[in-house]
């Protein structure tokens, strides 16, 4: 009996499988006209074997400028060009060299790693001469087209913090969530020191919102705004992202006095399970009822931390986690790489693109220490200054740079998880900006 | 027609900006707030209940596992001798 079955489905199969060669034959037929064929071959003598060999190398395509090489993008022809002498000799070797520089920081420093070494090595490999690897059919193309053109990876990152972020801290102190907004300000003030710089207004929203320090936020507005700029607006915002630590003390201290610095605030009061579980609900309703502009950024967060917060699909959780957002690291980084080709970075725009970014953040750092210097002169409960400074998202960097310096004022005085609520709400408040930029331009 | 002046323009994005930020995060400090309160009222904590009475209940019932143990050797050792 299961034999018979056996018999009958292989030759289903078998039949099924020879209509689909024949079929496939007769496109192959059809088609033969329009694909090129085989050329044909002509005897070659070694030294023209040698000739063809050396036009192909890398070596060759870097010394001569003028071999009519195009520039890839992942967008396809439409948007390839010619390239430049410029571009196809010294810029190459000047990206290369800054792919170098980027290696360094990354393991040596230990700037930001987990992005950074995928981001320069996609940027190793976009500026390969011949090999097209930006380019719709190369790798890196693929991997654009994949998920960054079309904004995918930002939003599974997106979803992968939200699993991670714990809004305890939040929620014991809501009051702190205004700082989170306070240092959105650096996204604002930047984008109006952009104009002022000449930027198009519409480029310069894209290349303010690095003042959200937020790399996923980043990465969806420039895709939006300006497509052109993603790479460098990319790499800004994760290297400014890695330098918080050196940023951010000095703006702290210059802010604030001694004794500001030295408060201490009490502890945070136990938070119920309930309200964990119901915050990213909140947050999503209410960015549904102001800004659905913002619900592809917050829906995804939204879903993460409820995901993590409902404690029943841990698994899904963990996923989110971890190796979900390993994976979608890796392309991410790949494909903004793929922007680091000379042809697109090495633009007299890029240099404003990194003063502006520092502006950004700056500017965020400063009005949120202000903005909690503020406030602690209103509350009743004393608020260090410091943790203004986490309202700039970069989380949880941020957070650790206040806790550190709080701790060198008076020892002993731990701000972390105090400084960890803005540090939250900051992430919040640039998806909530990211929604208001996108909302103007729509 | 005038030339528009785009700083003029940034500098409207950021009082909207700025505004609904604000607004956005306000109102949800005051939802928060509200929701901590009425969790409080209506499903108040009852976690230090359970705490201390575990390693009580377990020392003594280690114990009366140890008598059984030493019951049954000697009972044992009784039937053999």
């Amino acid at each position: 009996m299961r034999l018979k079955q056996l018999l009958i489905s292989l030759l289903f199969i078998l039949v099924s499988l020879t209509t689909m060669i024949q079929a496939d034959e007769e496109h192959k037929g059809a088609n033969e006209a329009q694909t090129t064929a085989h050329k044909e071959y002509h005897p070659k003598s070694l030294s023209e074997l040698g000739v063809s060999f050396l036009e192909t190398t890398g070596i060759k395509a870097i010394v001569d400028t003028n071999d009519g090489e195009m520039s890839s993008d992942p967008a396809g022809e439409s948007k390839e060009h010619k390239l430049g002498a410029f571009e196809s000799s010294f810029g190459r070797i000047i990206m290369i060299l800054i792919v170098f520089l980027l290696f360094y920081l990354a393991i040596a420093k230990g700037f930001e790693p987990l992005l950074l070494i995928p981001i320069a090595f996609g940027g190793l490999l976009a500026n390969i001469p011949l090999a097209h690897m930006a380019g719709p059919e190369g790798m890196l193309g693929v991997i654009y087209n994949m998920g960054i053109a079309n904004e995918f990876f930002p939003l599974l990152i997106f979803m992968g913090v939200g699993a991670m972020t714990d809004f305890a801290p939040l929620l014991a102190n809501p009051k702190t969530a205004l700082l989170g907004g306070a240092a959105q300000f650096g996204i604002f003030g930047s984008l109006v020191g952009a104009v002022v710089l000449g930027f198009d207004i519409q480029d310069a929203s894209a290349i303010s919102i690095i003042g959200g320090a937020d790399g996923p936020t980043s990465i969806f507005i420039a895709n939006r705004l300006a497509p052109d700029m993603l790479g460098a607006i990319a790499v800004a915002a994760y290297s400014y992202m890695a330098l918080v630590p050196v940023i951010q003390p000095p703006i702290m201290r210059a802010l604030t006095t001694k004794e500001e610095r030295q408060i201490k605030m009490g502890v945070q009061r136990r938070v119920h399970r309930l309200e964990k579980l119901l915050f990213p609900i909140v947050v999503l309703m209410l960015s549904i009822m102001i800004l659905p502009e913002s619900t592809p950024l917050i829906g995804a967060f939204a879903f993460g931390n409820f995901a993590k917060e409902s404690g029943v699909v841990d698994r899904l959780s963990d996923t989110m986690q971890n190796s979900l957002i390993n994976t979608v690291t890796i392309f991410l980084g790949l494909g903004v790489g793929s922007k680091l080709a000379a042809d697109k970075f090495l633009v007299l725009e890029s240099l404003g693109i990194m003063i502006i970014g520092l502006l950004a953040f700056s500017a965020g750092t400063a009005m949120g220490v202000l903005m909690a210097k503020l406030m602690n002169k209103f509350s009743k409960e004393p608020i260090n200054p410091l943790i203004g400074a986490a309202g700039v998202s970069a989380v949880p960097m941020s957070a650790r740079v206040v806790s550190k310096v709080g701790a060198e004022e008076k020892p002993g005085n731990v701000l972390l998880m105090h400084a960890m609520g803005p540090n939250v709400a900051g992430v919040i408040g640039s998806a909530v900006a990211a929604g208001v930029l996108l909302s103007i331009f729509k | 027609m005038a030339e528009v002046n785009y700083v003029m323009e940034a500098l409207k994005f950021m009082v909207l900006g700025m505004g609904v930020v604000f607004l956005f995060l306000f109102i949800l400090v005051i939802v928060v707030e509200l929701q901590a309160k009425l969790i409080a009222k209506y499903f108040p904590e009852n976690t230090p209940i359970k705490t201390p009475a575990t390693p009580a209940v377990d020392t003594e019932d280690e114990s009366r596992r140890v008598a059984a143990i030493i019951a049954a050797v000697t009972e044992f050792r009784k039937n053999k001798s």
